[in-house]
């Protein structure tokens, strides 16, 4: 099963980001500083899937919205094609955790909502450029409902439709499954993946999710937990265009093998501060009996 | 609820096809029980007068009552009160609105203004709209407006809260997605703030409505010479006992028939919220 999008698509894929030497920290309640983000630097390439991949709570949201423009980091700087990030933009969308559309609106407003504000074009002709995209996304009926109406999917699509839209040069998901049922979830990914191979917008993807991350992106950023460190790169080898039988291949199988490798040493690294080491090393091992 | 009650009387064999009358008295069943429950005390009310619990023999029977309505139903007098408490709330209320909204929004969006104006918001809020009686009617050039000041005031402080609240609880992603997007400053509070803060708003209305009715019965007992609350203290006053219920019921149920407007009109502006 493929889907067919028939979205324009660029050949040298879109934006390049690049994330150099940023580190985050805010205040707690008692007024010490937590250190969030510790000079983390990584490449979100042309036309590539970039995944971040690490514990959750270590950060990954707050570097994604530092590269959306909501926050400056407090040191260190993002730029997408070498020009220095300095505030929210349409040229890099966000696709939030649990749905962002707006819930006063129906989809199809949903959906015109950014080329509206910006007067880009006139207005019936945003309207038909939208009524044809939701079309493409399977919500052509449900352009007129409001997004409460709309199945926890076809929320998903509805925004990935409001940000594509906008031809951004950069897509942003922040762990945009979470909460989907399994079967939803695999048919969303699937999606995700024709969609990216026909228009190759650059995506960054944050996941905690080992699986979903190998078989979506072309590159693996694996973070540390609290404050996030970059701790290893993985190229993900599999060919494109993906499909669910390479999750048995042994390409497939050797890559989640190194992930899972860092990802637990750093877990266990990250728990022997709590003196719980052996209980967890012990769990892990008997985890890794795959 | 409607389906339980189906159910206990064991009429779920016939409900896929259940007679025109049937399919009446499921629909209306909660409003039929509600009917009976209030025909029952009255007539608890009737009958428990002879027995001679304290008070209550004082009070006139529902009969007499039904018999002093009809009588209050045909003096135009009635009716003018029933109109000019009307006028007066509706007049109080959309005051209200025309200026706690946009306050509440501009208090809520602009830091400078919502520190000087919050303490003096707060400072004043406590005092019950009923104190204010006296001042306003020193105040105010006519009883009138007096009353309806004090029908505003105690629709305003919860219109300005809500809206302040509303604002100020909108989820950040929606504000973010938005300036993302491309949005002006302008774009925002037409296409985000002010519709998110809306269902709260509404609700502002609907309890501040409650609180009108409350208002201007007050007002016009201590300060009136027309209208539904003086209607009934001068029913009190030449011991016209049973006028003085028709009066509070007549009240009871304009209370309720606003308040179920309001509702629906807010309905109609927030047709994106889930009915609850």
């Amino acid at each position: 099963m493929t889907f067919d999008f028939g979205i324009a698509h660029r050949k040298h894929g879109s934006g390049e980001i690049t994330v150099d030497d940023i580190s985050y920290s805010v205040g707690d309640r008692e007024g010490n500083v937590v250190e969030l983000i510790d000079r983390c630097s990584f490449h979100g390439e042309r036309g590539l899937f970039t995944a971040l991949v690490g514990p959750s709570g270590c950060g990954k949201t707050t570097i994604m919205n530092m590269i959306a423009g909501y926050f400056a980091p407090d040191r260190g700087t993002i730029s997408l094609d070498g020009v220095k990030i300095a505030g929210p933009g349409w040229e890099r969308l966000m696709v939030f955790q649990e749905t962002a559309l707006f819930p006063w609106m129906t989809t199809l407003d949903n959906v015109i909502y950014g080329p509206m504000v910006r007067a880009e074009k006139p207005l019936r002709q945003i309207k038909q450029d939208a009524s044809a995209l939701l079309q493409k996304f399977g919500l052509g009926e449900f352009g007129d409902r409001y997004p409460r109406e709309l199945s926890g999917g076809m929320q998903r699509r509805g925004e990935l439709a409001r940000a594509l839209i906008n031809d951004p040069l950069v897509l942003l998901m922040d762990e945009p499954f979470r909460g989907l049922d399994a079967m939803t979830r695999q048919l969303m990914q699937k999606y995700l993946v024709d969609l990216f191979e026909e228009t190759r917008t650059t995506t960054i993807f944050v996941t905690s999710e080992i699986d979903e991350a190998i078989f979506l992106a072309d590159r693996l950023v694996i973070l540390s937990g609290s404050p996030a460190k970059v701790v290893s790169v993985i190229e993900v080898t599999l060919p494109r265009p993906r499909n669910f039988e390479m999750l048995s291949s042994p390409v497939y199988a050797g890559i989640k093998e190194r992930a899972l490798e860092i990802l637990y040493a750093e877990a266990v690294a990250a728990f022997a501060g709590h003196g719980v080491t052996s209980d967890l090393k012990e769990s892990f091992e008997r985890r890794r009996v795959v | 609820m409607a389906f339980e009650i189906a159910n206990i009387d064991g009429s779920a064999d016939n409900a896929a096809e259940p007679s025109r009358p049937r399919k009446f008295l499921l629909r209306h069943a909660s409003f039929m029980v509600g009917s009976l429950t209030i025909l029952l005390l009255g007539l608890a009310w009737e009958f428990a007068r002879p027995l001679g619990l304290p008070g209550l023999s004082r009070l006139p029977a529902p009969t007499a009552i039904v018999a002093a309505s009809a009588e209050l139903l045909h003096s135009p007098m009635f009716w003018e009160a029933c109109y000019k408490s009307t006028l007066r709330i509706i007049s109080g209320f959309c005051l209200a609105q025309i200026v706690g909204i946009p306050l509440g929004f501009i208090m809520a969006t602009n830091r400078t203004i919502f520190n000087s104006a919050f303490p003096v918001a707060e400072s004043l809020r406590p005092i019950p709209p009923v104190a204010w009686i006296p001042i306003s009617i020193i105040f105010w050039p006519t009883r009138e407006a007096s009353t309806i000041f004090i029908v505003f005031l105690g629709a305003f402080w919860i219109v300005l809260l809500n809206t302040i609240g509303g604002v100020s609880t909108i989820d950040q992603t929606y504000r973010r997605a938005a300036l993302s997007l491309g949005s002006s400053r302008g774009h925002l509070l037409r296409y985000i703030i002010f519709p998110a803060t809306l269902p709260t708003i509404v609700t502002g209305m609907v309890i501040s409505m409650g609180i009108c009715w409350e208002m201007v019965v007050a007002a016009e007992m201590i300060a009136g010479d027309t209208g539904l609350g003086y209607l009934l203290w001068q029913s009190f006053e030449i011991s016209a006992t049973a006028q003085v219920l028709v009066c509070m019921f007549t009240i009871g149920l304009a209370g309720f028939l606003s308040s179920a407007a309001i509702r629906k009109l807010g309905r109609l502006l927030t047709p994106w919220s889930p009915n609850e």
